[in-house]
């Protein structure tokens, strides 16, 4: 019935369950969907019921929904935002080296990316982190699914990284 | 693409660490052992054709660019002694950083070929379900009904007295009957107005009417259960009441 992501404690509170026993249901109804049309979608601790992604063009033909299309650029400071959220926009720039101003604005502006609350640093930065949106859009069922890298050196970098997700 | 302001592009390299990663990939290069100080005169000489850029944008290209001819400076003359300020970034800290470049552009590629792919997930759109106030239904239904079947009763007998059907009620005047009804009564029920002639022609009249007031704001609309009497009262008592 809901058409916005529902959380865990607030399942557990409607069935009268255990925060374990919603978790163990959900991963249940998760692989129940495995060859349908349905998908369930988790980030954090919310979830929420989606279309399978090797549906899209059916589903958007059905809403007339147009295809996303991103710059180069704009991509570049998604995929920063993506692995290592909640990050500030200095820390985007010093990774690309450039201004990412605009990038974020254009991000944020389509529901990409949103902000997850102030860095406590000197100037209490905004942190910036993906959104339902962004998952939607890159037919990710979590962040645990982000592509990982195929370059030596990506795989060099992402060893020594926390994997995305799996912070608070 | 992004279309909110003109994007900053030079021969399709976006900012100097792309420009730089560029090199290390025309020359096949691995990152983790070149020597980024040998490609200073190939990365001026790119600097250098590029096109005028803005202030800032250019500052970073030549930041880089001083770092790459320093880098070179000092695999020449290694006797060269290091500056306080100058080492505010090591040959193996820049490399680092174009390391880490390197996978933010793979990712983003990845990225993007999902995008292009279109395999993407939609959840339900259009709101939640709005589902009627519970409580007495059936009850109210039924009673709804009988409502309904003794005004055709009486409607049955009235239709028999038409004459002459015509324009008998003009929705201008119907308004006014109710403007004046509800300034001097204040709170008027649905059915004791379609009580006095509850013709079909005289209720689509009343009910126009109402809508009309309701829509200048002159009255406010309420309905206390599902089925049950309309109450209409007037916009100036309501917000007095306020």
């Amino acid at each position: 019935m809901a058409e916005k992501p529902v959380g865990r404690s607030e399942l557990g509170r409607i069935v009268g369950g255990t925060p374990r026993a919603v978790e163990n249901a959900l991963a249940e109804l998760g692989t129940s969907y495995e060859g349908t049309g349905l998908r369930l979608q988790r980030s954090g601790d919310e979830w929420q019921i989606v279309t399978a992604t090797e549906h899209a063009p059916q589903v958007a033909a059905y809403l007339g929904a147009d295809r996303l299309r991103l710059s180069a650029a704009s991509l570049e400071t998604l995929s920063v935002i993506a692995y290592r959220q909640p990050v500030t926009r200095a820390e985007v720039e010093a990774i690309r080296g450039v201004n990412c101003d605009q990038t974020i604005y254009t991000l944020a502006s389509r529901r990409l990316i949103e902000e997850r609350g102030r860095k406590e640093a000197p100037g209490r930065p905004i942190l910036y982190g993906t959104t339902w949106e962004f998952l939607e859009c890159f037919g990710l069922q979590s962040l645990d699914d982000l592509p990982r890298a195929l370059s030596p050196e990506g795989q060099v970098l992402e060893s020594a990284e926390a994997r995305p997700g799996e912070r608070a | 693409m992004d279309s909110q302001a003109p994007r900053v592009t030079v021969e399709g390299f976006d900012g100097p660490l792309d420009l730089l990663l560029e090199l290390v990939e025309e020359k096949k290069l691995d990152i983790l052992i070149v020597r980024l100080g040998d490609l200073a005169d190939e990365y001026l000489a790119r600097v250098r054709a590029m096109p005028s850029l803005p202030a800032d944008e250019v500052s970073a290209f030549l930041a880089l660019a001083s770092r790459l001819v320093l880098l070179k400076a000092r695999s020449l003359l290694p006797s060269l002694e290091p500056l306080a300020e100058e080492e505010s970034e090591s040959e193996e800290e820049l490399r680092l950083r174009l390391l880490e470049y390197a996978v933010v552009r793979e990712r983003a590629g990845q990225l993007g070929a999902r995008l292009r792919a279109g395999e993407r997930a939609f959840h339900r759109e259009g709101g939640t379900i709005e589902l009627p106030p519970r409580g007495g239904e059936v009850d109210a239904l039924a009673s709804a009904w009988s409502r309904v079947l003794a005004l055709a009763a009486r409607h049955g007998e009235r239709e028999e007295d038409i004459v002459a059907p015509g324009e008998r009620y003009s929705v201008e005047q119907r308004t006014a009957e109710i403007e004046a009804l509800v300034a001097a009564q204040g709170r008027v029920s649905f059915a004791t107005l379609l009580a006095e002639a509850p013709t079909v022609g005289f209720a689509v009249v009343t009910f126009i009417a109402l809508l009309d007031l309701y829509r200048r704001g002159v009255i406010d609309l309420s309905q206390d259960e599902l089925f049950s009497d309309i109450l209409i009262t007037g916009r100036e008592l309501s917000s007095a009441q306020n």
